[in-house]
Protein backbone atom coordinates (compact mmCIF):
# COMPACT_ATOMS: atom_id res chain seq x y z
CA UNK A 1 0.00 0.00 0.00
CA UNK A 2 2.65 2.72 1.42
CA UNK A 3 4.80 1.73 -1.69
CA UNK A 4 1.97 1.85 -4.19
CA UNK A 5 1.69 5.76 -2.94
CA UNK A 6 5.32 6.25 -3.27
CA UNK A 7 5.16 4.76 -6.78
CA UNK A 8 2.49 7.06 -7.61
CA UNK A 9 4.36 9.90 -6.40
CA UNK A 10 7.13 9.11 -8.39
CA UNK A 11 5.15 8.54 -11.29
CA UNK A 12 3.44 11.78 -11.29
CA UNK A 13 5.95 14.29 -12.20
CA UNK A 14 7.10 12.46 -15.13
CA UNK A 15 3.04 12.64 -15.88
CA UNK A 16 3.23 16.07 -15.27
CA UNK A 17 6.33 16.92 -17.55
CA UNK A 18 4.15 16.11 -20.62
CA UNK A 19 2.03 19.28 -19.99
CA UNK A 20 5.45 20.75 -19.52
CA UNK A 21 6.81 20.54 -22.83
CA UNK A 22 3.52 22.51 -24.32
CA UNK A 23 2.88 24.82 -20.77
CA UNK A 24 6.76 26.19 -21.34
CA UNK A 25 5.94 28.58 -24.11
CA UNK A 26 2.45 28.17 -24.59
CA UNK A 27 1.76 29.88 -21.36
CA UNK A 28 3.36 33.49 -22.40
CA UNK A 29 1.10 33.01 -25.46
CA UNK A 30 -1.99 32.27 -23.90
CA UNK A 31 -1.74 35.15 -21.14
CA UNK A 32 -0.53 38.18 -24.41
CA UNK A 33 -3.83 39.19 -24.57
CA UNK A 34 -4.53 40.18 -21.07
CA UNK A 35 -1.12 41.71 -20.35
CA UNK A 36 -1.37 43.66 -23.73
CA UNK A 37 -5.10 44.95 -22.38
CA UNK A 38 -3.67 45.53 -18.67
CA UNK A 39 -0.47 47.27 -20.27
CA UNK A 40 -2.30 49.79 -22.24
CA UNK A 41 -5.33 50.47 -20.59
CA UNK A 42 -4.40 50.59 -17.02
CA UNK A 43 -0.69 50.47 -16.23
CA UNK A 44 -0.20 52.82 -19.06
CA UNK A 45 -2.05 55.45 -18.08
CA UNK A 46 -0.60 54.92 -14.03
CA UNK A 47 2.67 55.50 -15.48
CA UNK A 48 1.03 59.34 -17.48
CA UNK A 49 -0.23 60.15 -14.46
CA UNK A 50 2.72 60.09 -12.63
CA UNK A 51 5.27 61.45 -15.60
CA UNK A 52 2.47 64.46 -15.39
CA UNK A 53 2.63 64.71 -11.54
CA UNK A 54 5.70 65.20 -12.43
CA UNK A 55 6.16 67.53 -15.30
CA UNK A 56 7.34 71.33 -14.76
CA UNK A 57 5.30 74.05 -16.12
CA UNK A 58 8.62 74.25 -18.83
CA UNK A 59 9.34 71.18 -19.04
CA UNK A 60 11.69 68.45 -17.49
CA UNK A 61 11.10 66.99 -13.70
CA UNK A 62 9.94 69.00 -11.21
CA UNK A 63 8.31 68.00 -8.04
CA UNK A 64 6.33 71.01 -6.85
CA UNK A 65 3.05 68.95 -7.25
CA UNK A 66 4.51 66.94 -4.25
CA UNK A 67 5.32 69.95 -2.55
CA UNK A 68 2.70 71.43 -2.54
CA UNK A 69 0.52 68.91 -1.85
CA UNK A 70 2.42 67.71 1.40
CA UNK A 71 2.28 71.60 2.59
CA UNK A 72 -1.30 71.82 1.66
CA UNK A 73 -3.77 71.66 4.82
CA UNK A 74 -6.36 69.76 2.76
CA UNK A 75 -4.51 67.30 1.56
CA UNK A 76 -3.97 66.62 4.71
CA UNK A 77 -7.77 66.60 5.84
CA UNK A 78 -8.33 64.28 2.73
CA UNK A 79 -6.27 62.21 4.07
CA UNK A 80 -7.34 61.76 7.09
CA UNK A 81 -11.09 61.95 6.22
CA UNK A 82 -10.18 58.95 4.11
CA UNK A 83 -8.69 57.08 7.31
CA UNK A 84 -11.70 57.68 8.81
CA UNK A 85 -14.02 57.11 6.38
CA UNK A 86 -12.22 53.73 5.98
CA UNK A 87 -11.84 52.54 9.53
CA UNK A 88 -15.37 53.58 10.35
CA UNK A 89 -16.53 51.42 6.68
CA UNK A 90 -14.48 48.01 7.75
CA UNK A 91 -15.17 48.03 11.62
CA UNK A 92 -18.57 48.36 10.88
CA UNK A 93 -19.03 46.37 7.68
CA UNK A 94 -17.00 43.40 9.45
CA UNK A 95 -19.52 43.70 12.42
CA UNK A 96 -22.83 43.91 10.54
CA UNK A 97 -21.61 41.05 7.76
CA UNK A 98 -20.09 38.78 10.76
CA UNK A 99 -23.59 39.40 12.88
CA UNK A 100 -25.95 38.54 9.68
CA UNK A 101 -23.49 35.17 9.09
CA UNK A 102 -24.08 34.18 12.50
CA UNK A 103 -27.99 34.48 11.83
CA UNK A 104 -27.53 33.25 8.19
CA UNK A 105 -26.24 30.02 10.09
CA UNK A 106 -29.38 28.91 12.67
CA UNK A 107 -31.17 26.17 10.52
CA UNK A 108 -34.13 27.77 10.00
CA UNK A 109 -36.70 27.59 7.29
CA UNK A 110 -36.71 29.78 4.56
CA UNK A 111 -32.86 29.90 5.14
CA UNK A 112 -31.97 30.09 1.24
CA UNK A 113 -34.83 32.56 0.29
CA UNK A 114 -33.71 34.84 2.95
CA UNK A 115 -29.68 34.61 1.83
CA UNK A 116 -31.09 35.52 -1.46
CA UNK A 117 -32.98 38.64 -0.41
CA UNK A 118 -30.26 39.49 1.73
CA UNK A 119 -27.56 39.43 -1.06
CA UNK A 120 -30.10 41.95 -3.48
CA UNK A 121 -28.26 45.41 -1.43
CA UNK A 122 -25.06 44.29 -3.07
CA UNK A 123 -26.37 43.35 -6.77
CA UNK A 124 -28.67 46.83 -6.61
CA UNK A 125 -26.17 49.06 -8.92
CA UNK A 126 -24.75 52.24 -7.01
CA UNK A 127 -26.83 54.91 -9.04
CA UNK A 128 -30.27 53.75 -8.51
CA UNK A 129 -28.61 53.38 -4.66
CA UNK A 130 -27.59 56.74 -4.33
CA UNK A 131 -31.21 57.51 -6.43
CA UNK A 132 -33.05 55.98 -3.50
CA UNK A 133 -31.13 57.40 -0.57
CA UNK A 134 -31.50 60.57 -1.98
CA UNK A 135 -35.14 60.42 -1.97
CA UNK A 136 -35.39 59.04 1.48
CA UNK A 137 -33.38 61.73 2.64
CA UNK A 138 -35.30 64.29 1.32
CA UNK A 139 -35.45 67.34 3.89
CA UNK A 140 -39.42 67.28 2.36
CA UNK A 141 -40.84 63.70 1.22
CA UNK A 142 -37.81 61.95 2.47
CA UNK A 143 -38.98 58.60 5.03
CA UNK A 144 -35.72 58.99 7.25
CA UNK A 145 -37.33 62.04 8.62
CA UNK A 146 -39.59 59.99 10.54
CA UNK A 147 -37.02 58.10 12.17
CA UNK A 148 -35.34 61.64 13.41
CA UNK A 149 -38.93 62.96 14.69
CA UNK A 150 -38.83 59.88 16.73
CA UNK A 151 -36.06 61.22 18.80
CA UNK A 152 -36.99 63.75 21.40
CA UNK A 153 -36.74 67.51 20.71
CA UNK A 154 -36.70 67.20 16.71
CA UNK A 155 -39.55 69.42 15.93
CA UNK A 156 -38.25 70.08 12.17
CA UNK A 157 -36.81 67.83 9.22
CA UNK A 158 -33.22 67.96 9.40
CA UNK A 159 -30.93 68.92 6.30
CA UNK A 160 -29.29 65.41 6.34
CA UNK A 161 -27.08 66.25 3.61
CA UNK A 162 -26.20 69.68 4.53
CA UNK A 163 -24.24 68.90 8.22
CA UNK A 164 -20.89 67.67 7.68
CA UNK A 165 -20.82 64.80 10.85
CA UNK A 166 -24.24 63.93 9.10
CA UNK A 167 -23.59 63.99 6.12
CA UNK A 168 -20.51 61.57 6.72
CA UNK A 169 -22.44 59.33 8.86
CA UNK A 170 -24.70 58.89 5.63
CA UNK A 171 -21.98 58.06 3.56
CA UNK A 172 -20.70 55.33 5.85
CA UNK A 173 -24.09 53.68 6.45
CA UNK A 174 -25.22 53.76 2.22
CA UNK A 175 -21.52 52.29 1.67
CA UNK A 176 -21.53 50.01 4.56
CA UNK A 177 -25.58 48.96 3.77
CA UNK A 178 -24.34 48.07 -0.18
CA UNK A 179 -21.37 46.03 1.17
CA UNK A 180 -22.47 43.92 3.46
CA UNK A 181 -23.95 41.03 1.89
CA UNK A 182 -20.32 40.59 0.16
CA UNK A 183 -18.76 40.11 3.88
CA UNK A 184 -21.51 38.24 5.28
CA UNK A 185 -21.72 35.76 2.70
CA UNK A 186 -17.78 35.14 2.56
CA UNK A 187 -18.16 34.60 6.48
CA UNK A 188 -21.06 32.34 6.17
CA UNK A 189 -19.16 30.21 4.05
CA UNK A 190 -16.25 30.27 6.94
CA UNK A 191 -18.67 29.59 9.54
CA UNK A 192 -19.98 26.27 7.87
CA UNK A 193 -16.46 25.03 7.34
CA UNK A 194 -16.01 25.32 11.75
CA UNK A 195 -16.30 21.31 12.50
CA UNK A 196 -19.40 20.70 14.29
CA UNK A 197 -16.94 18.53 16.56
CA UNK A 198 -15.23 21.65 18.36
CA UNK A 199 -18.95 23.04 19.28
CA UNK A 200 -19.55 19.52 21.01
CA UNK A 201 -16.90 19.12 22.54
CA UNK A 202 -16.89 22.36 24.08
CA UNK A 203 -20.14 21.89 24.89
CA UNK A 204 -19.00 18.89 26.97
CA UNK A 205 -16.48 20.90 28.33
CA UNK A 206 -19.07 23.60 29.78
CA UNK A 207 -18.57 26.28 27.60
CA UNK A 208 -21.56 28.50 27.18
CA UNK A 209 -23.00 30.41 24.19
CA UNK A 210 -20.34 32.91 24.19
CA UNK A 211 -17.24 30.87 25.23
CA UNK A 212 -18.25 29.16 22.40
CA UNK A 213 -18.64 32.02 20.17
CA UNK A 214 -15.23 33.28 21.42
CA UNK A 215 -12.90 29.81 21.36
CA UNK A 216 -14.43 27.75 18.41
CA UNK A 217 -16.29 30.40 16.17
CA UNK A 218 -13.66 33.44 16.32
CA UNK A 219 -10.38 31.29 15.97
CA UNK A 220 -12.46 29.55 12.62
CA UNK A 221 -13.28 33.02 10.86
CA UNK A 222 -9.92 35.00 11.82
CA UNK A 223 -8.36 34.41 9.11
CA UNK A 224 -11.50 35.35 6.83
CA UNK A 225 -11.78 38.52 8.78
CA UNK A 226 -8.16 39.06 8.41
CA UNK A 227 -8.49 39.31 4.76
CA UNK A 228 -12.04 40.76 4.31
CA UNK A 229 -10.62 43.86 6.57
CA UNK A 230 -8.41 44.09 4.14
CA UNK A 231 -10.68 43.85 1.20
CA UNK A 232 -13.18 46.62 3.14
CA UNK A 233 -10.32 49.07 3.20
CA UNK A 234 -9.95 48.57 -0.26
CA UNK A 235 -13.34 48.79 -1.42
CA UNK A 236 -14.00 52.02 0.67
CA UNK A 237 -10.79 53.37 -0.78
CA UNK A 238 -12.23 52.80 -4.41
CA UNK A 239 -15.77 54.42 -3.00
CA UNK A 240 -16.60 57.14 -5.49
CA UNK A 241 -19.99 56.71 -7.19
CA UNK A 242 -21.83 56.61 -3.93
CA UNK A 243 -20.34 59.59 -2.54
CA UNK A 244 -20.32 61.60 -5.55
CA UNK A 245 -23.98 61.21 -6.58
CA UNK A 246 -25.11 61.34 -2.93
CA UNK A 247 -23.05 64.51 -1.33
CA UNK A 248 -20.81 65.11 -4.24
CA UNK A 249 -18.20 65.71 -1.45
CA UNK A 250 -19.87 67.78 0.08
CA UNK A 251 -20.75 70.24 2.64
CA UNK A 252 -17.86 72.00 1.40
CA UNK A 253 -15.73 68.78 1.98
CA UNK A 254 -16.70 66.96 4.02
CA UNK A 255 -17.01 64.05 2.86
CA UNK A 256 -14.55 64.12 0.14
CA UNK A 257 -12.22 61.48 1.05
CA UNK A 258 -9.45 60.86 -1.75
CA UNK A 259 -10.87 59.44 -4.64
CA UNK A 260 -13.45 62.76 -5.61
CA UNK A 261 -10.87 64.48 -4.44
CA UNK A 262 -8.51 63.48 -7.32
CA UNK A 263 -11.41 63.79 -9.46
CA UNK A 264 -12.59 67.13 -8.38
CA UNK A 265 -8.34 68.04 -9.10
CA UNK A 266 -9.02 66.60 -12.45
CA UNK A 267 -11.84 67.66 -13.95
CA UNK A 268 -13.30 70.34 -12.11
CA UNK A 269 -10.06 72.70 -11.23
CA UNK A 270 -8.24 71.21 -14.38
CA UNK A 271 -5.32 69.98 -12.37
CA UNK A 272 -4.12 67.64 -13.81
CA UNK A 273 -0.38 67.42 -12.71
CA UNK A 274 -1.57 68.37 -8.71
CA UNK A 275 -4.55 65.27 -9.42
CA UNK A 276 -1.62 62.55 -10.35
CA UNK A 277 0.52 63.64 -7.36
CA UNK A 278 -2.44 62.66 -4.95
CA UNK A 279 -2.87 59.89 -7.02
CA UNK A 280 0.35 58.37 -6.81
CA UNK A 281 -0.51 58.54 -2.53
CA UNK A 282 -3.85 56.38 -3.64
CA UNK A 283 -1.26 54.24 -5.27
CA UNK A 284 0.90 53.58 -2.66
CA UNK A 285 -1.81 52.87 -0.37
CA UNK A 286 -3.52 50.46 -2.47
CA UNK A 287 -0.23 48.87 -3.13
CA UNK A 288 0.45 48.27 0.73
CA UNK A 289 -2.92 47.04 0.75
CA UNK A 290 -2.38 43.96 -2.03
CA UNK A 291 0.83 43.24 -0.76
CA UNK A 292 -0.49 42.89 2.70
CA UNK A 293 -3.49 41.34 1.25
CA UNK A 294 -0.89 38.25 0.03
CA UNK A 295 0.89 37.78 3.13
CA UNK A 296 -2.14 36.75 4.81
CA UNK A 297 -3.38 34.45 2.14
CA UNK A 298 0.71 33.13 2.15
CA UNK A 299 0.03 32.61 5.80
CA UNK A 300 -3.69 30.82 4.98
CA UNK A 301 -1.98 28.70 2.50
CA UNK A 302 0.68 27.43 5.35
CA UNK A 303 -1.40 27.02 7.85
CA UNK A 304 -3.77 24.84 5.29
CA UNK A 305 -0.80 22.60 4.38
CA UNK B 1 -29.33 23.45 17.05
CA UNK B 2 -29.20 20.06 18.91
CA UNK B 3 -29.68 20.76 22.27
CA UNK B 4 -29.04 16.98 23.12
CA UNK B 5 -31.96 14.89 24.11
CA UNK B 6 -33.71 15.82 27.84
CA UNK B 7 -35.34 13.57 29.96
CA UNK B 8 -38.44 12.30 30.24
CA UNK B 9 -40.77 14.19 32.25
CA UNK B 10 -41.25 17.74 33.25
CA UNK B 11 -37.80 18.50 31.38
CA UNK B 12 -39.21 17.57 28.19
CA UNK B 13 -42.13 20.05 28.41
CA UNK B 14 -40.06 22.79 29.75
CA UNK B 15 -37.65 22.12 26.97
CA UNK B 16 -39.86 21.82 24.44
CA UNK B 17 -41.36 25.33 25.86
CA UNK B 18 -37.77 26.43 25.81
CA UNK B 19 -36.84 25.18 22.17
CA UNK B 20 -40.51 26.92 20.91
CA UNK B 21 -39.48 30.20 22.79
CA UNK B 22 -35.92 30.02 21.11
CA UNK B 23 -37.79 29.16 17.83
CA UNK B 24 -39.87 32.43 18.20
CA UNK B 25 -36.96 34.73 19.06
CA UNK B 26 -34.68 33.72 16.47
CA UNK B 27 -37.62 34.36 14.01
CA UNK B 28 -38.34 37.76 15.21
CA UNK B 29 -34.24 38.36 15.47
CA UNK B 30 -34.36 37.60 11.40
CA UNK B 31 -37.49 39.18 10.67
CA UNK B 32 -36.30 42.82 12.16
CA UNK B 33 -32.91 42.46 10.42
CA UNK B 34 -34.48 41.62 6.87
CA UNK B 35 -37.33 44.46 7.35
CA UNK B 36 -34.43 47.23 8.44
CA UNK B 37 -32.04 45.59 5.81
CA UNK B 38 -34.44 45.39 2.80
CA UNK B 39 -36.36 48.86 3.58
CA UNK B 40 -34.36 50.66 1.18
CA UNK B 41 -35.51 47.92 -1.39
CA UNK B 42 -39.03 48.06 -0.15
CA UNK B 43 -39.18 51.94 -0.75
CA UNK B 44 -37.56 51.95 -4.09
CA UNK B 45 -39.72 49.45 -5.59
CA UNK B 46 -42.83 50.50 -3.51
CA UNK B 47 -42.30 53.96 -4.85
CA UNK B 48 -42.10 52.88 -8.28
CA UNK B 49 -45.47 51.13 -8.52
CA UNK B 50 -48.18 53.25 -6.33
CA UNK B 51 -49.58 56.16 -7.26
CA UNK B 52 -47.35 59.30 -7.68
CA UNK B 53 -49.64 61.26 -5.41
CA UNK B 54 -48.61 59.14 -2.47
CA UNK B 55 -45.21 59.63 -2.82
CA UNK B 56 -45.19 63.36 -2.80
CA UNK B 57 -47.10 63.39 0.47
CA UNK B 58 -45.76 64.18 3.67
CA UNK B 59 -45.72 62.01 6.43
CA UNK B 60 -45.43 59.00 3.61
CA UNK B 61 -47.60 55.87 4.49
CA UNK B 62 -44.86 53.25 5.23
CA UNK B 63 -47.12 50.78 3.79
CA UNK B 64 -48.85 50.33 0.08
CA UNK B 65 -52.38 52.48 -0.80
CA UNK B 66 -52.59 51.60 -4.45
CA UNK B 67 -51.47 49.48 -7.20
CA UNK B 68 -50.23 51.86 -10.59
CA UNK B 69 -47.86 51.39 -13.49
CA UNK B 70 -48.98 54.84 -14.71
CA UNK B 71 -45.27 55.78 -13.06
CA UNK B 72 -43.34 53.37 -15.94
CA UNK B 73 -45.56 54.58 -18.44
CA UNK B 74 -44.28 58.18 -18.01
CA UNK B 75 -40.64 57.56 -17.68
CA UNK B 76 -41.04 55.34 -20.62
CA UNK B 77 -42.69 57.98 -22.27
CA UNK B 78 -41.10 61.07 -21.13
CA UNK B 79 -37.33 59.56 -20.82
CA UNK B 80 -35.34 57.52 -23.23
CA UNK B 81 -34.73 55.58 -20.72
CA UNK B 82 -35.28 52.53 -23.24
CA UNK B 83 -32.44 53.45 -25.13
CA UNK B 84 -30.49 53.92 -22.52
CA UNK B 85 -30.87 50.36 -21.42
CA UNK B 86 -30.12 49.43 -25.07
CA UNK B 87 -26.77 51.31 -25.11
CA UNK B 88 -25.80 49.94 -21.63
CA UNK B 89 -26.76 46.10 -22.92
CA UNK B 90 -24.40 46.75 -25.85
CA UNK B 91 -21.58 47.90 -23.82
CA UNK B 92 -21.48 45.18 -21.62
CA UNK B 93 -22.06 42.49 -24.32
CA UNK B 94 -18.87 43.67 -25.72
CA UNK B 95 -17.51 43.76 -22.39
CA UNK B 96 -18.06 40.13 -21.91
CA UNK B 97 -17.18 39.08 -25.30
CA UNK B 98 -14.00 40.67 -24.70
CA UNK B 99 -13.39 39.31 -21.16
CA UNK B 100 -13.99 36.13 -22.57
CA UNK B 101 -11.66 36.10 -25.05
CA UNK B 102 -8.61 37.30 -22.63
CA UNK B 103 -9.70 35.53 -19.10
CA UNK B 104 -9.90 31.90 -20.51
CA UNK B 105 -6.43 31.39 -21.80
CA UNK B 106 -4.90 33.49 -19.16
CA UNK B 107 -6.97 31.36 -15.97
CA UNK B 108 -5.81 28.48 -17.55
CA UNK B 109 -2.29 28.97 -17.76
CA UNK B 110 -2.67 30.47 -14.05
CA UNK B 111 -4.26 27.38 -12.84
CA UNK B 112 -2.83 24.79 -14.99
CA UNK B 113 0.79 25.42 -16.27
CA UNK B 114 4.28 26.29 -14.52
CA UNK B 115 6.19 29.35 -15.80
CA UNK B 116 8.32 32.25 -14.74
CA UNK B 117 6.53 35.27 -13.98
CA UNK B 118 3.27 33.24 -13.19
CA UNK B 119 3.40 34.70 -9.33
CA UNK B 120 4.40 38.30 -10.49
CA UNK B 121 1.60 38.11 -12.80
CA UNK B 122 -0.76 37.21 -10.01
CA UNK B 123 0.42 40.08 -8.35
CA UNK B 124 -0.03 42.37 -11.13
CA UNK B 125 -3.24 41.27 -11.47
CA UNK B 126 -4.53 41.81 -7.50
CA UNK B 127 -3.01 45.28 -7.58
CA UNK B 128 -4.89 46.38 -10.72
CA UNK B 129 -8.21 44.64 -9.09
CA UNK B 130 -7.34 46.76 -6.23
CA UNK B 131 -6.49 49.88 -7.44
CA UNK B 132 -9.69 52.77 -7.37
CA UNK B 133 -10.51 53.43 -10.80
CA UNK B 134 -10.73 57.26 -9.59
CA UNK B 135 -6.55 56.88 -9.89
CA UNK B 136 -6.45 56.51 -13.39
CA UNK B 137 -9.74 57.80 -14.62
CA UNK B 138 -8.10 61.44 -15.50
CA UNK B 139 -4.75 59.57 -17.79
CA UNK B 140 -7.08 57.45 -18.68
CA UNK B 141 -9.34 60.59 -20.38
CA UNK B 142 -5.86 61.74 -21.90
CA UNK B 143 -5.41 58.65 -23.38
CA UNK B 144 -8.59 58.22 -24.98
CA UNK B 145 -8.42 61.75 -26.35
CA UNK B 146 -5.20 61.20 -27.92
CA UNK B 147 -6.87 57.70 -29.68
CA UNK B 148 -9.63 59.88 -30.54
CA UNK B 149 -11.78 57.07 -28.77
CA UNK B 150 -13.94 59.39 -26.76
CA UNK B 151 -17.73 59.53 -27.13
CA UNK B 152 -17.68 56.22 -28.48
CA UNK B 153 -19.42 53.27 -26.54
CA UNK B 154 -17.03 50.40 -28.51
CA UNK B 155 -14.20 52.20 -26.80
CA UNK B 156 -15.43 52.23 -23.33
CA UNK B 157 -16.01 48.65 -23.39
CA UNK B 158 -12.76 47.92 -23.35
CA UNK B 159 -11.64 49.89 -20.80
CA UNK B 160 -14.49 48.31 -18.70
CA UNK B 161 -13.30 45.20 -19.83
CA UNK B 162 -9.77 46.24 -18.67
CA UNK B 163 -11.05 46.75 -15.22
CA UNK B 164 -13.10 43.59 -14.64
CA UNK B 165 -10.65 41.47 -16.34
CA UNK B 166 -8.62 40.89 -13.00
CA UNK B 167 -11.42 39.82 -10.86
CA UNK B 168 -12.97 37.07 -13.89
CA UNK B 169 -9.40 35.92 -14.10
CA UNK B 170 -9.63 34.73 -10.27
CA UNK B 171 -13.23 33.55 -10.70
CA UNK B 172 -12.02 31.11 -14.27
CA UNK B 173 -8.92 29.75 -12.55
CA UNK B 174 -10.56 28.81 -9.28
CA UNK B 175 -13.15 27.09 -11.42
CA UNK B 176 -9.93 25.69 -13.67
CA UNK B 177 -8.21 24.50 -10.17
CA UNK B 178 -11.49 22.55 -9.41
CA UNK B 179 -10.65 20.00 -12.41
CA UNK B 180 -9.33 16.85 -10.88
CA UNK B 181 -5.88 16.31 -13.16
CA UNK B 182 -6.50 12.70 -13.45
CA UNK B 183 -9.52 13.76 -15.96
CA UNK B 184 -7.17 15.45 -18.45
CA UNK B 185 -4.99 12.43 -17.85
CA UNK B 186 -7.29 9.78 -18.36
CA UNK B 187 -8.83 11.58 -21.30
CA UNK B 188 -5.45 12.12 -23.15
CA UNK B 189 -4.83 8.46 -22.70
CA UNK B 190 -7.70 7.66 -24.36
CA UNK B 191 -6.83 9.36 -27.03
CA UNK B 192 -8.19 12.61 -26.88
CA UNK B 193 -5.63 14.70 -28.41
CA UNK B 194 -4.78 18.37 -25.99
CA UNK B 195 -7.01 20.21 -27.77
CA UNK B 196 -9.85 18.00 -27.94
CA UNK B 197 -9.40 17.28 -24.05
CA UNK B 198 -9.87 20.68 -23.74
CA UNK B 199 -13.03 21.25 -25.71
CA UNK B 200 -14.69 18.10 -24.64
CA UNK B 201 -14.02 17.84 -21.07
CA UNK B 202 -11.99 21.01 -19.61
CA UNK B 203 -14.84 23.76 -20.94
CA UNK B 204 -17.99 21.51 -20.25
CA UNK B 205 -16.42 21.50 -16.56
CA UNK B 206 -15.98 25.25 -15.96
CA UNK B 207 -19.20 26.18 -17.55
CA UNK B 208 -20.68 27.97 -14.04
CA UNK B 209 -16.97 29.54 -13.75
CA UNK B 210 -17.82 31.05 -17.63
CA UNK B 211 -21.47 31.90 -16.91
CA UNK B 212 -20.25 33.48 -13.31
CA UNK B 213 -17.37 35.54 -15.60
CA UNK B 214 -20.00 36.22 -18.10
CA UNK B 215 -22.58 38.10 -15.78
CA UNK B 216 -19.86 39.50 -13.43
CA UNK B 217 -18.13 41.14 -16.69
CA UNK B 218 -22.00 42.17 -18.15
CA UNK B 219 -22.83 43.89 -14.81
CA UNK B 220 -19.88 45.72 -13.83
CA UNK B 221 -19.95 47.24 -17.50
CA UNK B 222 -23.85 48.01 -16.66
CA UNK B 223 -23.60 49.14 -13.23
CA UNK B 224 -20.04 51.41 -13.52
CA UNK B 225 -20.60 55.04 -13.55
CA UNK B 226 -17.02 57.02 -13.05
CA UNK B 227 -15.69 56.22 -16.29
CA UNK B 228 -18.89 56.38 -18.28
CA UNK B 229 -19.33 59.74 -17.12
CA UNK B 230 -15.55 60.54 -18.05
CA UNK B 231 -15.70 59.52 -21.59
CA UNK B 232 -18.81 59.87 -23.15
CA UNK B 233 -20.16 63.12 -22.76
CA UNK B 234 -22.75 63.09 -25.81
CA UNK B 235 -26.73 62.56 -24.33
CA UNK B 236 -27.70 60.32 -27.08
CA UNK B 237 -24.69 57.80 -25.92
CA UNK B 238 -25.48 57.82 -22.45
CA UNK B 239 -25.63 54.54 -20.78
CA UNK B 240 -28.28 53.62 -17.80
CA UNK B 241 -25.99 54.56 -15.46
CA UNK B 242 -25.31 58.10 -16.87
CA UNK B 243 -28.54 58.66 -17.75
CA UNK B 244 -30.31 58.02 -14.30
CA UNK B 245 -27.84 60.14 -12.98
CA UNK B 246 -28.11 62.78 -15.33
CA UNK B 247 -32.16 62.74 -14.25
CA UNK B 248 -31.00 63.30 -10.31
CA UNK B 249 -29.33 66.48 -11.44
CA UNK B 250 -31.69 67.67 -13.98
CA UNK B 251 -34.16 68.24 -11.03
CA UNK B 252 -37.30 67.94 -13.37
CA UNK B 253 -38.24 64.62 -13.32
CA UNK B 254 -40.61 63.63 -10.38
CA UNK B 255 -39.30 61.21 -7.82
CA UNK B 256 -41.79 58.35 -8.23
CA UNK B 257 -40.62 58.54 -12.45
CA UNK B 258 -36.69 58.35 -10.63
CA UNK B 259 -38.06 55.40 -8.89
CA UNK B 260 -39.68 53.45 -11.50
CA UNK B 261 -36.17 54.24 -13.38
CA UNK B 262 -33.99 52.84 -10.57
CA UNK B 263 -36.00 49.91 -10.55
CA UNK B 264 -35.94 49.34 -14.27
CA UNK B 265 -31.89 49.31 -13.97
CA UNK B 266 -31.73 47.06 -11.16
CA UNK B 267 -34.30 44.18 -11.85
CA UNK B 268 -31.80 42.29 -13.99
CA UNK B 269 -28.32 42.58 -12.56
CA UNK B 270 -30.24 42.06 -9.09
CA UNK B 271 -31.99 38.22 -10.72
CA UNK B 272 -28.40 37.41 -12.21
CA UNK B 273 -26.40 38.03 -9.04
CA UNK B 274 -28.61 36.44 -6.72
CA UNK B 275 -27.91 33.45 -9.29
CA UNK B 276 -24.32 33.02 -9.58
CA UNK B 277 -23.02 34.47 -5.87
CA UNK B 278 -21.35 31.34 -4.58
CA UNK B 279 -19.12 31.29 -8.12
CA UNK B 280 -18.32 34.81 -7.53
CA UNK B 281 -17.37 34.50 -3.51
CA UNK B 282 -14.90 31.71 -3.97
CA UNK B 283 -13.04 34.24 -6.43
CA UNK B 284 -12.90 37.07 -5.14
CA UNK B 285 -11.43 35.86 -2.24
CA UNK B 286 -9.69 33.34 -3.84
CA UNK B 287 -7.56 36.35 -5.69
CA UNK B 288 -3.88 35.12 -5.11
CA UNK B 289 -1.23 32.81 -6.68
CA UNK B 290 -1.21 30.18 -4.53
CA UNK B 291 1.30 26.66 -4.74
Amino acid sequence: MAQAAIADVSERPRRLDLFGVHSGRIAYWLVLPLIALETVFVFYPIVRGILVSVEGPTGGIDFSNYATMLRDPDFFWIIVRTLVFTVLIDVIVLLVGLGIALLMNWRFPGRGFVRSLLTVPWAVPEVPVALTFLFMLDPTFGVFNLLARLLPGVTENPQWLLDPVLAMAIIVVVTVWKGFPFYSLVLLAALQTVPEELYEAARIDGAGAWAQFRHVTLPGVRASIALLAILAFIYSMQQFTLIWLITGGGPVDATTTLAPAIYLQAFRFYNFGYAGAMAVVGFIFSGLATFAFVAVQRRLAVHEA
Amino acid sequence: MNRGRAPIGLATLTGGNHAAAWATVRASVIGLVCVVLLFPIYWMVLNAIQPGAYTLRWPPYLSPQGLAWSNFAELFAEKPIAHWLAMSSFVAGIVVVATLVVVIPAAYALSRLRWRGRELLGLLLLFTQMMPGALVVAPELGLYRALGWTDNLAALAVVHAAFVVPLCTWILKTSFDAIPRDLLEAALCDGCNYWSAMLRVVLPLTRPGLVAVSVVAFFSSWNEYLFSSALITKSDLYTGSLGIATLITQLDTPIFVLMAAGVMFSVLPVAFYIAIQRHILAGITAGAVKG
